[in-house]
Order: structure tokens, then sequence, then C-alpha cells
């Protein structure tokens, strides 16, 4: 009966038009939210170096084939590098100075040998365990992680060989040895295990202590020179590293730079849909909160005469508060299937484009249905406090 | 509940002339279960009165006293339980909900202390002689059939007063008598008392006390 005095006569119009911006604007405001989320995850994992990562080195010219111009990076460079706002770090990526011999070391696996190149990086850019990357003087075996190509290169030789090929699990637990020398016929050979791969490194990394403990023991006198640095830019900002690569006349692997680029330019269309959303559903929450007022303003006369028959007036500020809740939980149980469909919709759009981003809801687009709900009950409760007190 | 209005003066009547006899100003004591009649000129406050006692207006000089606790002190949540039980009031302009069918009106408030059946309430409105309104909304009733469902309603709560601004104004002699009758009856059960403003009229019933305005 009380729900009959209070709500019945309205005009509805309004509402059902609050309501619907309300719902557009949730579906909006989940989705781009799960979808900003979903797109600045996608790559990651895939490869061994972190996020953001990519080597560059300086773009190798006639000028530098003669000497005029020079490939390595100096100390200055370097620090002028890591002043821009938009990286994060900038470390030198280390090579060895003596001979390496990568070589297969398993009875069950043919014989294959070769001479590489090893590399270091610092070890906060690579995705891997501290616990697996690591190696001190006197262990026997040393971490690696291989260039997929390297992996390609030796399924080719397998398959000559008549042998199957092998997958990246299998490869782990075949053993390898590296096999360490200098001009002096100094040499000392260790076995090697591989913890992972990589496609944007072109040599075989090693952990820090080894290309040390290497340099160390076998490496010629002549200093390094830092001809190649690791970059970690900020997110979404790729499009500026990519500008100061070529301001500077460094380069980079392109793959690397491609799935930064799409990123950042997905991240950002995403934002702006983010930022519409918010607006339209503080928008849609703001006339929703008016119309709660209009609906107490025009029942004035029987919200007085209530709380003069002896009703409480926290029962009647409760009554409007979970109508009004009510009307918002429709709203985002609405936004949220809406939501599910067009998810269905367009995770089927991105897998068909080959972008394959995870399918599974995240957790801060259902957070950010929450706090819009918990807003929006502060508000309204707030709201018809106010209005239901005026009238006592 | 005894109340105390203690040289209550309500602003807009300060400047009013007002007789020796009349209660604004002065100290008058309304002892609990007596049965007042409260009679004025039209004009000379006797609404102002009935909003004054029942906590709806604070514009006035003076303390208003239930019991011995000043009025004033009272919390939102204190005067939602003295109108559930101890204060019942039929306002002049009625105050019924228009939308709302006789029998809804009436649930609305007996549903607070649940002391009427439903066959108790159509009984009130059988001696009234509008239990054909059962169904109807009040806002299709006469003047006096919506003043005998207001009386009704009163009634239907606890009471320790019963505040009557001027409810026989659209009644007949005979209607007058029943719902006098009534009421009288209620508030001999509940051991309350009334006040009945009036512009004169005494309905042929015998009161406690008198006061004029």
């Amino acid at each position: 009966m009380l729900s009959k005095l209070l709500f019945r006569n309205q005009d509805k119009k309004q509402l059902i038009i609050a309501m619907i911006g309300s719902f557009l604007g949730m579906t909006f405001l989940i989705a781009s939210i799960h979808y900003l989320i979903k797109v600045n995850e996608f790559g990651e994992g895939a490869d061994i170096l972190g996020p953001n990562t990519i080597i560059v080195q300086k773009q190798v010219t006639t000028s530098s084939t003669l000497n005029l111009v020079k490939t390595d990076f100096s100390v200055a460079e370097i620090e002028k590098l890591k002043k821009e706002k938009f990286i994060l770090d900038v470390k030198p990526v280390i090579s060895n100075n003596f001979d390496v011999l990568f070589a297969t070391a398993d009875p069950l696996v043919p014989k294959f040998s070769s001479d590489v190149f090893i590399q270091t990086v610092d070890k906060d850019f690579l995705d891997v365990k501290s616990t697996e990357w690591h190696w001190k003087e006197g262990d026997t075996i040393v971490p690696i992680i291989l260039p997929r190509d390297f992996l390609v290169m030796l399924n080719t030789f397998m398959s000559a060989s008549g042998i199957p090929q092998i997958s990246d699990e299998l490869a782990k637990d075949i053993k390898f040895k590296l096999r360490l020398s200098n001009e002096n016929s100094e040499k000392e050979h260790i076995h090697a295990r591989i913890i992972g791969f990589t496609n944007e490194v072109p040599s075989i990394l090693v952990p820090e202590s080894f290309m040390k403990y290497g340099n160390d023991k076998y490496g010629n006198l002549t200093p390094q020179k830092i001809t190649q640095l690791m970059i970690s830019g900020t997110e979404s900002e790729f499009g500026k590293v990519e500008e100061m690569l070529k301001e500077k006349h460094l380069e980079s692997k392109n793959s690397q730079m491609v799935v930064g680029r799409l990123k950042s330019i997905v991240g950002t269309l995403i934002l702006v849909v983010l930022v519409i959303s918010i607006i339209a559903v503080f928008v849609s929450c703001l006339v929703l909160i008016q119309y709660a007022q209009l609906l107490i303003t025009k029942n004035a006369y029987e919200v007085r005469t209530l709380m003069r028959l002896g009703y409480a007036p926290q029962q009647l500020v409760n009554r409007f508060f979970i109508y009004f809740m009510k009307i918002f939980a429709l709203i985002s149980a609405i936004g949220l299937g809406l939501f599910l469909g067009l998810k269905f919709f367009l995770d089927q759009v991105f897998a068909d484009g080959g972008i394959y981003i995870g399918t599974e809801l995240s957790f801060y687009s259902i957070g950010s249905l929450l706090l819009a709900f918990l807003l929006f009950a502060v508000a309204s409760y707030s709201n018809a406090r106010k209005g239901i007190f005026k009238e006592f | 509940m005894n109340i105390t209005l203690n040289k209550i003066m309500p602003f807009p009547l300060a400047s009013i002339q007002h007789g020796e006899a009349s209660i604004w100003g002065r100290e008058i004591f309304l002892e609990g279960g007596k049965k007042i009649m409260l009679n004025a000129a039209s004009g000379k406050g006797k609404s102002t009165f009935t909003h004054t006692i029942f906590g709806l207006r604070t514009d006035y000089d003076g303390t208003l006293l239930y019991d011995t606790t000043d009025v004033r002190k009272y919390t939102p949540e204190d005067w939602t339980k003295i109108r559930r039980e101890k204060i019942s009031v039929v306002f002049q302009d009625l105050q019924l909900f228009h939308n709302l069918t006789v029998r809804e009106n009436l649930l609305l408030k007996n549903s607070l202390s649940d002391v009427y059946s439903e066959a108790e309430l159509k009984n009130f409105l059988a001696e009234t002689g509008i239990e054909n309104k059962w169904n109807d909304k009040c806002g299709i009733l006469s003047m006096g059939q919506q003043q005998r469902v207001a009386i009704i309603r009163a009634l239907c709560q606890p009471f320790d007063w019963l505040i009557l601004d001027e409810p026989f104004s659209h009644l007949d002699k005979v209607n007058s008598a029943i719902c006098m009758r009534l009421i009288n009856e209620r508030c001999d059960q509940l051991k309350a008392g009334f006040v009945l403003t009036t512009l004169g009229d005494d309905y042929d019933f015998t009161y406690d006390q008198e006061l004029i305005l």
C-alpha cells in the first residue's frame, strides 16, 4: 500500500530515458574497462622478455661501416635516454668477449655443435623466475634462453637426421653444453639447460654472473663496446618510443614495435570510449537522482502526512532508497547482460582478426560495476534522506 | 500523559490582542484523561494550537511540556513514537490520501499498531453510515464522509490524547453525535483525554474542561 501511494502515480517517461542512458553507459563502461585490460595483457607471457621491452641498436650505414660514425653507445647517451619520460629503464646488453661453442650433450640426440654468440641482459627485463635464472662459480649447469630461430634451425637439423622434431617443452629436457675458450687454448665445458625461448633476441642469453665469469677468465683485454641497449617503455606510449628511435637513428626489431604500436592505438581508442562511458554513467545517474528528488517533491504531501500518521522518516527513506536501488540493479543486470552478449561478439571479431585476447571476465570490469553501484547507492541514500527529513 | 502550555505565544499571533481567558501567553495544564473543549472564533489559532501540540510547529515563545519534558528536545524518532502511541489527531483539512480507497486509508494507519481487524473497521463505517464507501477512493467522497473516515482513522491507534480540529464542521447533528459517541467510547477504553476545537457548538456533550483562545 505504501508503495502504491508513493510510486504509482509517476510519469515514467523520464525514468525510462534515464534507465536507457544508464544501462548503455554501464555496458560501455564494463566493456571498455574489460577490453582496455585485455588489450594491455595482449602479448604478455608470449616472450620471455618483459612487456614493453625492446632491444635497440644504432642504424648501420655506409658511414658507420667506414668507421666514420660510431655504432656503440657512450655513457652520456645512455644517461640521456634514461631521462626520457616515457622510458622506464635502459640497460646495456653485454656480449661475450671469448669463444663459445654450443653443443648437444644428450645420448638420445645426435651430435650437433655450433659456434655461438651469447649475451646477457639485466634480469629485471626478463619474465623468468629468479630461482631459475642464476649461476655462480662452481655450479655445473648454466641456465640459458634460446632464440626461437635457433630451435627452428635445430629442428631442421633433427629432421635432416631422421629424428623427430622437438617441441619447446621437450627442448627444455635435452642436455646441452657450452665450451668456453680463448686464443690461448684455455677451455672449459659446462652443461647448459634451456629455461625459455625468445623471439626478440638473436643470441643465446645467459645469466650476468656467468657472462662476467667467462669474460674475466677467457676474455681478451679489449674493453667491451656497448652496441645494443635494452629499453623498457611506459605502457601505451610506444608511439613516443618509436618517434625517439627515428629521431636518434636507432633501430629495433619491427615485430616488437608492431605489438607496442597496436596496443598504444587500441588502448587510446578504448580509453576514449571509457571516458565517454564514465561521463554517460555519471550523467544518467544524475538524471536518476534528479528523478528521485522530483518524485519525493511530488509526493511531499504523502510523505508529510505519513510521518504525521506515525511512519518513521527512516522507514520512508528506506522505501525510496530500495526502490531506486532495485532500478539500478535492473540497469546493472541489463548492462552486464548486454556486455556479455557484446563480449561474445567482439571476442569472435578479435579472434577472426588473429588477436587472441583473454576471454575470461576481468575483475576490474566487474569491480567498476560494483563501484558505480556503490556510488549510486551512497548518492541515492543521501538524496532520499535529505528529501524525506526536509518534510518532517 | 499531562500536557503543559507554559506561556506559549505563537509568533503569528503575538501581534493580536488576546483576552484574559485565552490560553495564549498563560500557563495551561491539560490533565491526562480529561475531555476538553477549546472554543474560539475563526482566526484565533485553533489549528495553530493543534499543530503546536502535535509538534508540527515550533515558531512560538514559551515551553510546551509532555509531562516534564520540553518537546523541543524530541528527535524525529521520539516524535514518531509519540505519534504512534501517545497523540492522535484529526486535522481540520483531514489529510486523507485522495488516490487511495477508504479501506486503504484506514489500513495504512491501522497497520502501524494493528488495533483493529478489517471487520471492526467496517463496523465503524457502518456505525457512521458510510459502510458502502469501503472500496471508494477518498477523493470522491463528500466532505462529511471524509470527516467520518478521518475520525475513524484517528481512532486506529493507541493514544493518551486525541486532538480534534473542528472534526464535525461538515456533519449534521445526528452524525456529529454518533461520531462524538465513538470518540468518547474509545477515549474511555484507553483512559485517554481529548481536546476538541470548535467554533462554539458543544455537540450536546459534557466536557471536563473548557478552554478559550
